[in-house]
């Protein structure tokens, strides 16, 4: 999974948001190193709702423009949390070997 | 016309780039996040993003809508755009043939039989038609070639119907160039018929692809859901 989608799909995981609030929370997530630009949110938005990782939450309408939420879908919350524990798997491996004091050094 | 509704304006155009349908259902919607995102004071779009909203745009053309469960429909998409882009070397090769026919003095070569070419492209009096005809040839495959993968793409059953059929007509065209060159005039030189040969394997493999029972299964699905009454329509641009 690449690291883009990985982290819209973190952002969706405590509750629906929006396309702006999606950026600003990736931001966030990634410590100010990745900022999506909307072109690329909303491509890798179209493909996860094809894929049926993420789906419609609600729409609003605020200062006369429209705001549709996006929200995961359980697929999507199995999804990222398979890639989750996968990560942290290999974050795991690699820090106990970085630090034979941790682990079992080789 | 105000900064803001200039960028905005800009905006919109650039969203041209994007697939009609895309733009339809989700346009105002990036339209204000591009709004939102633009620091105050900025009148027109950056170079980046237009490079941006470029890129994305073509990709959702290119890029098929099917789900990470389609598999094998998703695969015969590509191998029909790794057709085209076989073809469009055909093509190519159908050009560069137009440049080095056109260097040949005719006065003095008229009459000279080329082993190299195929087809009517050795009858001199023959090359111009038949060049011409190799590439408006050249370029109806390429056209078909993207339109079956793009209509598969948007998951329409008739779709592999149609490339069923189209590659039945292809592969007798390569049975005949295969058994007598003369009798065809597309191939136009030995390259262009390599080139062809090596398309057929592209095409069969796509064909496979689109009739296997798990695409199958899937094609049936959206028949299904297309007979569905439609849902709430989304707000539109």
């Amino acid at each position: 999974m690449q690291e883009a989608t990985f982290l819209i799909l973190t952002a969706l995981a405590d509750g629906s948001q929006h396309g702006y609030g999606i950026i600003a929370d990736v931001l966030e997530i990634s410590g100010d190193r990745v900022r999506l630009r909307p072109g690329t949110l909303y491509s890798a938005l179209d493909r996860l709702r094809t894929d049926e990782l993420i789906e419609v939450d609600r729409e609003e309408v605020a200062d006369g423009r429209l705001r549709r939420y996006y929200r995961l879908t359980p697929t999507g919350t199995r999804l990222l949390a398979a890639e989750a524990a996968r990560l942290q798997a290999n974050a795991g491996a690699a820090l106990t070997r970085l630090n034979p004091a941790a682990g079992t050094a080789r | 016309m105000t900064g803001q509704a200039g960028l905005e304006q800009r905006y919109r155009r650039l969203l041209a780039w994007y697939p009609r349908a895309f733009r339809r259902e989700n346009g105002p919607e990036i339209l204000a996040v591009l709004m939102a995102c633009a620091p105050d004071g900025q009148r027109r779009p950056g170079l980046a993003e237009y490079a941006n909203l470029i890129r994305n745009g073509l990709l959702l053309r290119l890029r098929p809508g099917l789900p990470r469960s389609a598999r094998t429909v998703r695969a015969a998409v590509w191998l029909m755009y790794a057709g085209a882009a076989l073809s469009t070397l055909n093509l190519i090769n159908s050009v560069y043939l137009t440049i080095a026919l056109a260097s040949i003095d005719d006065n003095k070569l008229h009459h000279v039989r080329l082993p190299e070419l195929t087809g009517y492209l050795q009858v001199p009096p023959l090359r111009p038609l038949a060049v011409a005809v190799g590439i408006v040839g050249d370029l109806v495959v390429i056209a078909l070639w993207l339109w079956m993968a793009r209509s598969a793409g948007q998951r329409r059953n008739w779709a592999r119907i149609a490339a069923a059929a189209l590659f039945g007509l292809a592969t007798m065209d390569i049975s005949v160039a295969l058994a007598d060159p003369r009798l065809i005039s597309l191939t136009g030189s030995l390259g262009g018929l390599a080139v062809l040969v090596l398309t057929w394997p592209v095409g069969v493999a796509a064909v496979c692809l689109l009739w296997l029972p798990a695409s199958t299964a899937f094609f049936k699905r959206q028949d299904l859901a297309s007979a569905q009454p439609p849902g709430p329509a989304l707000s539109g641009e």
